[in-house]
């Protein structure tokens, strides 16, 4: 936090948390999944629940996913953009107390078979955090780029990631790594201090036990 | 002046700290200093720190004319064209304390009332106490015809006292209740009117802890858990309380309680209150018996929505 989050953010009301904070999930999301989608699911939890609706919570989160910033007087026709857009979405409730009081869940689909899962959580005065990506539980908000990797379990990967990295210059601020099994699936969010480019995704990619990459540029001095 | 190298990072937690690096480091002054910590902390050039304020205080006088173009209606019904019938009305009713009086109340309910229908606002320090700033620093402005460069240097110093309170206590209503937000927003607010007519810290700091001091216990009790009432008269109270507390520090009165014990004393009622009182709306104002009505109102508009 610094003089720019007590003058600011610039933002449409009426509230940090629960229309600006839930605005920058949405984008957040949409940044993560990062291919063109036709239609999501968003559930709500809790607090985004019982007074979303009186907060422009879900105008907010939608308009994010349509790439609106929370500055963006577009907000509160978020709705009928997303018609325009072909961008189908439905909402959903939950009371659930093991769940953050600001909470959503947002599964992008496109076609049938092909779902993804992010999850988010407003934390006060306009921030955000991811907290989940498909199965990996990760944490992030917008103050560095992000670069979320889901690989196979085996010696070395950690080397090859540090290694490219290395090569294009690009320094880890924070990295932290997690696996389901041994042997089993992996996943590391690194937190870098620029954005990662774009031949670093490709050489990363192109590993054949690298199974998703995904890069997140920094939000911080934007709105 | 010193002539000691300013450090890459620069850290306050107290008015007294924010003393020592002056005392120590070759700034050029409060504001200075304030554009130096932003930029250091935030990694960003100090010329551009200075134009993102530029911008922002924009922003901030256009959410003026914008909460002021039409009447501004919420779905629920509290927010009913305030504004719009207090500056209809105000040529023909009793004039209590003259006109600039009544522009602060008018700038201050639009912008408050603009931020209820999903305007743009600056929040400052939130969403719900977005009116304050703009109502009162703002108008008093205006009224003095001061030059922009000097506006936009007194939001530093406000930006700066506010951050204190973030790090010592916090600005959200759910955390310690309306006083962190209008509480808070009423002594940046003071802090920063002191300041376009003296730099002096001690004076922007009694300003500061006058202003806090006044509200301290402010509870958060929104009814239907809308940024609506009684946010947006609120918003009024700490307008009119921080051009007060400006005016009393400017012809020399103290805080007998020192700014950064008044945020204490803040974070610790904060702390004591109940949830109920703490942006739940599950007491105070919110659970009046026409506040469960209006909220019966709106959550029966809202599953028909969702």
């Amino acid at each position: 936090m610094a003089i720019f989050d007590i003058i600011g953010p610039v933002m449409i009301g009426p509230s940090s948390s629960h229309t600006a904070g839930a605005n920058r999930i949405g984008y957040m999301a949409a940044l993560c999944y990062g291919k063109p989608f036709h239609s999501v699911e968003i559930k709500l939890y809790n607090s985004f629940a019982s007074t979303g609706f009186g907060h422009g919570t879900d105008q907010a989160i939608v308009a994010g996913l349509l790439g609106f910033k929370m500055d963006d007087e577009r907000i509160p026709y978020a709705f009928e953009i997303a018609k325009e857009r072909s961008l189908a979405y439905n909402f959903r409730k939950s009371y659930k107390r093991d769940h953050h009081p600001n909470e959503v869940r947002i599964v992008f689909h496109r076609g049938s078979a092909h779902s993804f899962l992010i999850r988010g959580v407003s934390i006060g005065a306009g921030k955000a955090k991811i907290t989940q990506v498909q199965e990996d539980n990760v944490s992030f908000g917008g103050d560095h780029a992000v670069l979320l990797l889901n690989y196979k379990d085996i010696t070395g990967m950690i080397g090859f990631i540090g290694g490219i990295l290395g090569k294009h210059q690009v320094n880890v601020a924070y990295m932290q790594t997690s696996r389901n099994a041994l042997k089993g699936t992996a996943m590391a969010m690194l937190k870098l201090d620029e954005e990662c480019p774009n031949d670093a995704i490709v050489e990363l990619k192109n590993h054949s036990d690298m199974h998703r990459v995904i890069s997140i540029r920094k939000l911080n001095n934007e709105y | 002046m010193s002539t000691k190298e300013i450090p890459n990072r620069i850290r306050i937690r107290s008015t007294q700290d924010v003393r020592h690096y002056l005392k120590t480091y070759p700034f050029k002054g409060l504001t200075d200093f304030f554009i130096e910590y932003e930029s250091r902390n935030r990694l960003l050039p100090k010329d551009e720190v200075y134009k993102r304020m530029q911008s922002t205080i924009k922003i901030m006088k256009e959410s003026i004319e914008k909460g002021k173009t039409k009447a501004n209606i919420t779905p629920s019904g509290l927010i009913n064209g305030g504004c719009d019938t207090f500056m209809k009305n105000t040529p023909d009713t009793v004039s209590l304390l003259g006109d600039w009086f009544n522009a602060v109340i008018s700038n201050t309910l639009a912008v408050s009332e603009l931020n209820a229908c999903m305007g743009r606002i600056v929040a400052s320090p939130t969403a719900g106490a977005c009116g304050v700033m703009p109502g009162a620093f703002l108008t008093i402005c205006e009224k003095f015809e001061i030059p922009e460069e000097r506006q936009i240097q007194s939001l530093f110093i406000a930006g700066g006292i506010g951050e204190l309170i973030q790090i010592n206590a916090s600005l959200s209503g759910s955390q310690h209740g309306c006083q962190a937000e209008v509480g808070s927003a009423s002594a940046i607010t003071a802090s920063a009117i002191v300041s376009l007519f003296e730099i002096s810290l001690d004076k922007i700091e009694n300003a500061a802890a006058m202003a806090l001091a006044n509200l301290l216990g402010l509870v958060c009790d929104p009814v239907a858990g809308l940024v609506e009432f009684p946010c947006v008269n609120r918003n009024i109270a700490g307008s009119v309380n921080a051009i007060a507390s400006a005016q009393m520090a400017l012809a020399g009165l103290t805080s007998p309680i020192p700014f950064d014990e008044v945020v204490c004393a803040m974070k610790q009622i904060g702390d004591d209150l109940p949830a109920s009182l703490k942006e739940t709306s599950r007491g105070g104002l919110a659970t009046t018996p026409t506040g469960l009505r209006i909220q019966r109102k709106v959550r029966n508009v809202d599953s028909e929505n969702m």
